[in-house]
């Protein structure tokens, strides 16, 4: 009986893999025969479709792709710099106010986006950064700095205050202090925050769909959303499109697989 | 050893500025709105008491909108939880088989909600390969997956579970980790067959995980846009699949009764923060420390 749960395994993977299968194989199948037979595999493959994301006229997928890793990687480290650092007062001040405070970002980790869109674009709009990627990026930050000093406040109350104490003994200035010594001993909270808000921001469509507007660019998620439309005859593009947007997370997420599942890990045991 | 004020002001204040301006500040703005008539295309604007409160209860958009919502939120808490443990049980074994699936289950997880919206609006088409197949197998009139009315919702219930379940198998095989195997052997002399071992010592222990997936699974089912708005955008017919969320921002964008829509915004954090509060309590009830 040893080769049930394998099987059993096998087979229930299978089926859970069907939608993935269906991707694999289109990206690199002639457009006409995707209507066709979209199971079938592709022989002979063809790397058409793609090339044909990559040398669109009007740079689609290029601008899409800047605007995405300008977006997400600005958003991520002011994050992880502005939410290490409210993490830390947080766990070294240990008074009511701080208490309340904590329970008021905590309470930011469920407030779905859509309640706060619409004063949003007009703050934006006021702001002159509507339509704008700095706008994005100020909204990213501000939504979800929770998340960041959520996790880090925890780290850094397994980091022993004596250290600090001690290098300020010693002269160091209490920036110092933070950058030099308490940071770099936060770095599996760091890769779990940079990893969590990486993939999330990346994958985000209702905010870049609604801070930048129809007319200012598009992120990878909006442009694959307004080129389904233009697609429409052109299934073989879909494809490849959405295999070129996914590629980046996909290295991601193998580089840093280990890091990913301790992220998740330790978030479950610790409760 | 930190000087309050400076620490607060040089550390604190810049990510609590931030939050002010981006999350609470828009929270208050919102709740404003919700008690005018505010529309930038009709000015100007009157304050209304809470007028749009009652009308959103008699509104049947916004009561068809509530009830799709609950629907998509109970089966979104329920499958992927239940599902997401039987296939943790399936792999919690070592070998290279049960590492590659669990990357297989984890991988839609790590996908943009556009494309998995995009892939599963292929496959569910009326002429597309699951009906192709169903046709194949003999089935005369397959279902019409996402233009059905009365199916199609339960559609992106299943395209939602599909992208979930990564995440609840990869957090209950963490939690299933942390049981330790002498209680299980310990159970198992006294006697306990696999399903009472199961029972009446993994379960327990796995309380956090189940917390942690029920939370997750809660807040982000409650607010599903993205794939209503690719897939379905809210039909077929009269709001089949339009969610709260999609309501949200169809009213206060595309119709500009800014208003009104602020009023189902404020409407829909008072849901979450409740019934996030009330299941939180509920579950961490429940969870024991060893």
């Amino acid at each position: 009986m040893r080769w049930v749960r394998p099987s059993v395994a096998l087979v229930v993977g299978a089926i859970f893999f069907v939608p993935l299968y269906l991707v694999l194989v289109n990206v690199f199948k002639q457009g006409g025969k995707i209507a066709s037979s979209p199971a079938t595999l592709p022989v002979p493959p063809t790397l058409d479709n793609v090339v044909s994301v990559l040398t669109r006229p009007d740079q689609l997928f290029w601008v899409s792709l800047t605007n995405s890793i300008v977006v997400t990687v600005l958003s991520v480290i002011v994050l992880i710099v502005l939410s290490a650092m409210l993490g830390h007062y947080l766990a070294r001040t240990r008074r009511t106010w701080t208490r309340v405070l904590t329970l008021v970002l905590l309470a930011g980790l469920m407030i779905p986006p859509q309640v706060i869109l619409i004063p949003i674009s007009d703050v934006l709009r006021i702001a002159g950064l509507m339509a704008t990627l700095q706008g994005l990026v100020l909204f990213n930050v501000g939504y979800y700095v929770p998340f960041g000093v959520f996790v880090f406040t925890g780290f850094i109350r397994g980091v022993p205050v004596e250290l600090e104490e001690a290098a300020v003994l010693d002269g160091a200035s209490r920036s110092q202090v933070f950058w030099r010594i308490v940071f770099p001993l936060l770095r599996p909270a760091t890769a779990s925050v940079m990893i969590f808000l990486g993939v999330w921001i990346w994958n985000d469509f209702i905010d870049p769909l609604i801070i930048l507007g129809p007319s200012q660019g598009t992120t990878i998620t909006t442009g694959i959303y307004r080129s389904i439309g233009q697609y429409q005859a052109d299934l073989g593009s879909v494809f490849a499109l959405m295999a070129l947007a996914t590629l980046p997370v996909l290295i991601f997420y193998l580089a840093l697989q280990k890091q990913f599942v301790k992220g998740l890990t330790g978030g479950a045991t610790k409760g | 050893m930190w000087p309050k004020v400076w620490h607060f002001l040089s550390f604190g204040a810049p990510g609590v500025l931030i939050y002010v301006c981006f999350v609470l500040a828009p929270i208050v703005i919102s709740f404003w709105y919700s008690l005018t008539n505010y529309n930038p295309f009709n000015p100007p604007i009157s304050y209304v008491g809470w007028e749009n409160y009652f009308l959103l209860f008699q509104d049947k958009e916004f009561l068809t909108a509530l009830k799709v919502t609950s629907i998509l939120t109970v089966i979104v808490v329920v499958v992927p939880n239940a599902l997401g443990l039987g296939v943790a049980l399936l792999l919690d074994r070592p070998g290279w088989l049960y590492n590659a699936l669990r990357s297989v289950f984890f991988t839609p997880v790590i996908l943009s909600s556009v494309v998995v919206s995009i892939i599963w609006s292929r496959l569910l088409d009326n002429e597309g390969p699951l009906n192709t197949f169903l046709r194949f197998l003999g089935v005369e009139n397959p279902p019409g997956w996402l233009s059905d009315p009365d199916v199609a919702l339960y559609s992106l219930a299943s395209i939602v579970c599909w992208q979930m379940l990564g995440f609840c198998v990869v957090v209950y095989l963490a939690g299933l980790q942390g049981v330790p195997q002498e209680l299980l052997e310990a159970a198992q002399i006294d006697g306990a067959g696999p399903v009472r071992r199961f029972r009446a010592v993994t379960w327990p222990l796995l309380a956090p995980s189940l917390t942690i997936n029920t939370v997750v699974l809660l807040i982000s089912a409650f607010k599903t846009y993205d794939y209503v708005k690719v897939i379905t955008n809210g039909g077929p017919g009269a709001g089949a699949t339009a969610t709260i969320a999609f309501n949200v921002l169809a009213t206060g964008f595309d119709a500009n009764h800014v208003g009104y829509a602020s009023a189902m915004a404020i409407v829909m954090l008072l849901i979450v923060a409740v019934v996030t509060a009330v299941v939180l309590k509920l579950l961490q009830r429940r969870e024991v420390d060893l």
